[in-house]
C-alpha cells in the first residue's frame, strides 16, 4: 500500500508494524505515551498498545538508555526515545560504555537488539542545547550502528531494519524533516542498514549529504544543472555501517567530492568520510575533497545567526563551483 | 525459616570458594601472571553468597568491578573465570573482557562492570523485562557505597519503585569509595536511609553474617517475586584488601582493619556450623580439599589454554559485521 | 551539678522489619534533629551540662555543630571521650560513664533494643526512652522538646525522683545460676538457631514467650500474652505462654501492620521472683525485646524470672505536672 505520509508518521508506522508483529518490541521514553512524544512521533501508539508497551519514563536519560540495555540483554527489543539528541550526553555512559561494548566485552555471548531514537538537527530556533548534530560522537564508537534518514520512505524502511537488528542502533531523526511528506510504500522490505541511496544521478560532482542536507544538496544540484554541472547526490542513509561501495562508485565517475552535513566541522563525521575517500579512492580524485558543515560554534538562538551558521544550498553551490 | 543444613553447607562452600579463588588471584597477580587490574572480594563473601543462595539460574544479577564473588556465587565456573583473568581464548569472554567484565548470560550474569554505578540502570531494564514477559524472575543489583553517589543509583531506585520492578538493590557498604571514607563521601551512615526517598523498604544487615544476608535477601526476593517491587538491602562489610591489588591502603587505620578481620564472615560461619553440628571438622576439611583441587584444576586449564588469535580482536563487536583487519 | 546524658543509637530503626512488616523508618538525620530539640529545651529549662555518647554517625557532633552555627547553644555540651565499636557495647559503656559523671537523667533515643542495652548497666539514674526504633513497647513516642523539659525538671530537682519516676520490671535470664542477660519487655524462645538479621518475626519457630508486660494496645510478641491476659507495667507480676501448642486460637499484633493468628496455651502468671525453668530439647535462640540474642543448646538449663530490678523510668507527664505545681515555668 502506498500512502502519502510525513517522515514522522513513517517512523510511527514502522514502529506500529513491528509492535503488531512482535510482542517483545516496546517503546520507552519521556512523554511518549498519552502526550504522543515531544515531536509527536509516537502519536497515538499508546491507544493501540497501551502504557506497558508505550511506556512513559521519568526524566532520566541515563536510566532510559540503561533500562533499554538491560531489557535488550534479557530478551526484549526496546525502542528508546530521547527528546533531543543533545540529551544523549546525559545517557552517554549507558550508550557508549554499556550498550556499545557489552557484546564485545562478553566475548560475543550476548545480543543487544535495541534502538535509540534521537531527534537531532538545527533550524527549530531551539539554541545550543537542543539543536546539535552529534553523529560524529556516535559513529566514533565501535559497537553502535548509526542511521540518519532523509525521506519518509527511507525513515520507514530503515526503522524496520533498526528494530530487526540484533545490535544497538542509534536512529537519528532530523526535527525539520518530521513534517516533510512523501509517498511511502508500507509494504516494502526493510531497507538494509549500510546501503546508500543515490538521490540524484549526475556525472560531474558527487555530493554526499545526510538527513536535511540531502534536500539542500538536491536544491543545489538543480541550480548547478543550469550551469551545466550535473551533481550526483548520494545519501548514505546509514552512517555506520557506511556504504563505501556506492560512494566510491560515484567518485570514480565524477572525480570530485563535496560532503555536506549539519555537524560542526571540526571532528565531524564528514571528515571521516573524506578520510576514507582520500585513503581508498585517492587516484580517482581530480580536486580536493570539500566539506560543507556547520560553523564551529554552538548553535545560536537568533534566527539570523542560526541560519548563518547552518549550511544551505547556496553554500553547497559555492563549494561545488570552486572545484571547477 | 527453611534453612537446611545442606543450604548452610552450600553457602560455606561458596564462601570458601570465593576466598580461595581470590587468594589465588592475588598470588597470580603478584607474580605478574594476570595482566591489568584486579579488585578482590576477600572479606565480603557473605554478601554475594547469602543473596545468591536465594536465586535461581534464570534470575539476573548485575555486578561491579569487584565482581568475582558475585559470579562464583551465581554459579560461575572457575575454569572460565581464571581463563578470562589470564586473557585466554577459553575465558568467559574469550579474553576480551578480563576481570572487570566477566559475564555469563546463561546464568543471568549481566556482567561485572568497570563503570561505578552502571549496573543500577541495567538491573532496572532486566527487572522491567522480567515483569514485561510475565515471569517471576528477579534481578539483584550489587553495588558499593561509593556508587550510591552516582545519579544512576537515584534514577534506578526511582524507576524501579514507580514501576514496582522485581529488582533487589544490594549495597555492599565496605566503608570506602576507593580511598574515601564513607563519612566523607556522604552525609549519611546508612545507605538504606535513601530508600525512604523512593518509597521502598530499606534495611541494614550485618554483611559479614551470611545467615543474616540470606534471611534478609530471601524476604526481599520473595517480595519481588510476588510483584511487590524493589528493596534496598545494605550489607555492612569490609574488604580485607585494597581497592585494587597493589593499593597501599594508607587511608585505613591498622586498628580498623584488625577489628574487621575479627568479624571475618568465614570463621563466623564455621563456628556456627561446628557449634550446631551442621558440619564436622572432617567433612569441612573434605570440602576445603575439593575446592583446592577445583581451583588447581581451573588454573591449570587457564594456563594451558591458548591466547586468542589476533584476528579475534575484530570479532564480536556486532552480531553481523566483522571489522576489517588493517594491520 | 545539673547535668543530663543523651544516648542516641544510630543503628536503630533500620532492621529487617522494614521488609518483613511495615515498620517505621527513622533516619539518622532526624535523630540529629531530635537531639537538637532536646538540647535546646533542656538548656531552656535549667540544665547546665549535657553529655552525649559518641557514635559512628556523629549524631552528637552534628547537633552541637548545627547549634553553634545558629548561635543557639549556650551551655556546655560534651561528647564523651570513649572509643566506640559501633555496636551495643557503646551504649552499655556510655551509660556507665554518664552515671559516674553524676548525670541526673539519661535520655535514650532508640528502640527496645537500645533501652535494653542501657538497662544492662544503669543503676539508679532515671531514664527517658524516646522511640526512634521499630514500633516499640518500652520507649514512648515523645517530642524532643517535651523530653528536654522533663529532663530539666529532674536535673534541677524541681520534680523529685520518688514521685516522678517509677522502677520498671525486667526479665532476668539465668543459666546455671548466673545472670546472663535481661529484657525489658519480652523474652521469646525460638527454635531458630542463629542470630541472622537479629529481629525475630517467624511465628512457626516460636516455642514460648515470657513477658514483663503485655497489653493489647501494644505491638510485638508481648501482645501474644497481652491479647489474652493484661500484664500492666505497674502490676507486680509477669507471665508466660506456650506458643504453637495448646488449643486457644488468638490473633495478635506481632509486628507493625501484622495481625497474626496463632495457637497458644493459656497464659500463666509469673509472680515477681518466681522462675520459669527452661531445659531445651532442641538448639535454639532467645530473642530479647525483639532481637535474637542468646543461643542455647540441648541440655542447658535456664531460669527465667520477672523482677522489679529494671531502670527508673521518668514519667514525663507526671514530672511536668509536678514541675508546674512547683513553679518551674515561672520566669
Amino acid at each position: 500500500m502506498i500512502k502519502t505520509i510525513t517522515y514522522s508518521e513513517a517512523i510511527r508506522e514502522g514502529m506500529r508494524k513491528r509492535m503488531r508483529e512482535n510482542p517483545n518490541v516496546f517503546i520507552l521514553g519521556e512523554d511518549v505515551g498519552e502526550f504522543g512524544g515531544c515531536f509527536g512521533v509516537t502519536g497515538d501508539l499508546i491507544k493501540e498498545f497501551g502504557p506497558e508497551r508505550v511506556r512513559d519514563t521519568p526524566i532520566s536519560e541515563g536510566a532510559i538508555v540503561g533500562c533499554a540495555v538491560g531489557a535488550a540483554a534479557t530478551g526484549l527489543r526496546p525502542i528508546a526515545e530521547l527528546m533531543f539528541n543533545d540529551f544523549v550526553t546525559v545517557g552517554m555512559d549507558q550508550l557508549v560504555n554499556q550498550a556499545a561494548k557489552m557484546r564485545y566485552m562478553f566475548g560475543g555471548k550476548i545480543k543487544l537488539p535495541m534502538v535509540l531514537r534521537l531527534p537531532a538537527g538545527a533550524g527549530s530556533r531551539a539554541a545550543a542545547q537542543h539543536s546539535q548534530s552529534l553523529e560524529a560522537w556516535l559513529t566514533h564508537v565501535p559497537g553502535l550502528k548509526v542511521v540518519y534518514p532523509s525521506t519518509p520512505q527511507d525513515a520507514y524502511g530503515l526503522i524496520l531494519s533498526a528494530i530487526d537488528d540484533d545490535n544497538p542502533v542509534v536512529f537519528m531523526e532530523h526535527k525539520l524533516l518530521y513534517a516533510v511528506a512523501g509517498e511511502v510504500d508500507l509494504d516494502i522490505a526493510p531497507i538494509p542498514l549500510g546501503v546508500a541511496d543515490v538521490k540524484r544521478k549526475g556525472e560531474d560532482v558527487t555530493i554526499i549529504a545526510t538527513a536535511r542536507m540531502v534536500h539542500e544538496a538536491l536544491a543545489a544540484a538543480e541550480e548547478l544543472s543550469k550551469e551545466r554541472i550535473e551533481a550526483e547526490v548520494v545519501d548514505p542513509r546509514t552512517l555506520f555501517p557506511l556504504d563505501k561501495e556506492t560512494i566510491f562508485k560515484s567518485v570514480e565517475k565524477t572525480n570530485r567530492v563535496v560532503i555536506v552535513t549539519e555537524e560542526t566541522k571540526r571532528g565531524s563525521y564528514a571528515g571521516e568520510i573524506a578520510a576514507i575517500i582520500a585513503e581508498e579512492c585517492f587516484d580517482y580524485l581530480d580536486a580536493p575533497i570539500v566539506r560543507v558543515c556547520c560553523l564551529d560554534t554552538p548553535i545560536p538562538f537568533s534566527p539570523v545567526l542560526e541560519d548563518y551558521v547552518i549550511p544551505d544550498s547556496k553554500d553547497i553551490i559555492k563549494a561545488v563551483r570552486k572545484l571547477f | 525459616m527453611d534453612l537446611s543444613n545442606e543450604k548452610i553447607i552450600q553457602m560455606y562452600r561458596t564462601m570458601k570458594k570465593i576466598r580461595e579463588f581470590e587468594s589465588k588471584a592475588a598470588e597470580l597477580f603478584a607474580d605478574g601472571r594476570i595482566p591489568g587490574f584486579v579488585h578482590l572480594y576477600i572479606g565480603e563473601e557473605a554478601v554475594a553468597t547469602g543473596v545468591c543462595a536465594n536465586l535461581r539460574d534464570s534470575d539476573y544479577i548485575t555486578s561491579t568491578h569487584r565482581g568475582h564473588g558475585h559470579i562464583i556465587a551465581k554459579g560461575g565456573d572457575l575454569k572460565y573465570m581464571f581463563a578470562e583473568l589470564f586473557g585466554k581464548e577459553t575465558g568467559y569472554c574469550k579474553g576480551k573482557g578480563g576481570s572487570m567484565h566477566i559475564a555469563d548470560a546463561d546464568r543471568g550474569i549481566l556482567g561485572a562492570n568497570g563503570i561505578v554505578g552502571a549496573g543500577h540502570n541495567i538491573a532496572v531494564g532486566a527487572g522491567l523485562s522480567a515483569k514485561y514477559r510475565g515471569t517471576d524472575q528477579v534481578c539483584v543489583c550489587f553495588f558499593g557505597d561509593g556508587s550510591t553517589n552516582q545519579g544512576t543509583f537515584h534514577e534506578a531506585l526511582n524507576m524501579a519503585s514507580i514501576w514496582k520492578l522485581p529488582v533487589i538493590f544490594v549495597c555492599e557498604n565496605n566503608l570506602y569509595g576507593i580511598s574515601m571514607h564513607q563519612s566523607k563521601h556522604q552525609a549519611i551512615q546508612d545507605v538504606a536511609d535513601r530508600a525512604v526517598a523512593y518509597n521502598i523498604p530499606g534495611v541494614v544487615v550485618d554483611g559479614n553474617d551470611v545467615l543474616a544476608v540470606y534471611e534478609a535477601s530471601k524476604e526481599a526476593i520473595e517480595r519481588a517475586r510476588r510483584g511487590q517491587g524493589p528493596t534496598l538491602i545494605e550489607c555492612k562489610t569490609y574488604r580485607h584488601r585494597g581497592h585494587f591489588e597493589g593499593d597501599p591502603t594508607t587511608y585505613r587505620e591498622p586498628e580498623e582493619v584488625q577489628e574487621w578481620l575479627q568479624r571475618d564472615p568465614i570463621p563466623r560461619l564455621i563456628e556456627f556450623m561446628l557449634e550446631n553440628n551442621v558440619l564436622n571438622e572432617e567433612d569441612m576439611k573434605k570440602i576445603d580439599e575439593e575446592i583446592a583441587a577445583e581451583i588447581e584444576e581451573a588454573i591449570k586449564f587457564a594456563e594451558e589454554s591458548p591466547f586468542p588469535p589476533v584476528e579475534a580482536a575484530v570479532e564480536d563487536i556486532y552480531t553481523d559485521i566483522v571489522e576489517e583487519v588493517r594491520r | 551539678m545539673k547535668a543530663i546524658g543523651i544516648i542516641a543509637n544510630p543503628a536503630s530503626g533500620k532492621d529487617i522489619r522494614r521488609l518483613v512488616s511495615h515498620a517505621t523508618v527513622v533516619d539518622n538525620n532526624e535523630k540529629v534533629n531530635i537531639v537538637k530539640r532536646i538540647i535546646l529545651s533542656a538548656q531552656g529549662c535549667g540544665v547546665k551540662k549535657i553529655y552525649i555518647m559518641p557514635d559512628t554517625f556523629l549524631i552528637g557532633y552534628k547537633a552541637i555543630q548545627d547549634l553553634k552555627i545558629s548561635k543557639e547553644l549556650k551551655i556546655d555540651v560534651e561528647i564523651l571521650k570513649m572509643n566506640i565499636k559501633g555496636n551495643v557495647t557503646d551504649t552499655i559503656k556510655a551509660t556507665k560513664i554518664m552515671e559516674e559523671k553524676g548525670v541526673k537523667c539519661i535520655v535514650v533515643l532508640g528502640g527496645d533494643g537500645t533501652n535494653r542495652a542501657v538497662a544492662k548497666s544503669i543503676t539508679t539514674t532515671p531514664l527517658i526512652g524516646v522511640s526512634t526504633g521499630t514500633n516499640n513497647v518500652y520507649p514512648e513516642m515523645l517530642e524532643g522538646t517535651v523530653v528536654g523539659m522533663a529532663a530539666g525538671a529532674i536535673a534541677t530537682g524541681v520534680s523529685n525522683i520518688d514521685e516522678s519516676c517509677k522502677r520498671e520490671k525486667r526479665i532476668e535470664i539465668y543459666k546455671a545460676g548466673q545472670l546472663v542477660d535481661i529484657a525489658l519487655v519480652d523474652c521469646v524462645i525460638s527454635k531458630q538457631k542463629y542470630v541472622g538479621s537479629k529481629a525475630i518475626w517467624n511465628m512457626e519457630d516460636i516455642d514460648m514467650v515470657i513477658v514483663a508486660r503485655g497489653h493489647p494496645a501494644s505491638i510485638g510478641f508481648s501482645t501474644i500474652v497481652g491479647t489474652s491476659l493484661i500484664v500492666g507495667k505497674d502490676e507486680d507480676f509477669g507471665a508466660f505462654i506456650r506458643v504453637n501448642s495448646g488449643s486457644n486460637r488468638i490473633k495478635a499484633p506481632i509486628a507493625a501492620g501484622t495481625i497474626q493468628e496463632l495457637t497458644v496455651d493459656e497464659p500463666k502468671v509469673l509472680k515477681l521472683g518466681e522462675s520459669v525453668q527452661f531445659k531445651p530439647n532442641y538448639n535454639g535462640i532467645m530473642a530479647l525485646d525483639g532481637e535474637r540474642e542468646v543461643p542455647f543448646k540441648i541440655g542447658e538449663h535456664f531460669q527465667i524470672k520477672v523482677t522489679r530490678n529494671g531502670p527508673y523510668r521518668v514519667l514525663v507527664d507526671k514530672t511536668l505536672e509536678i514541675a508546674q505545681k512547683n513553679g518551674f515555668f515561672k520566669t
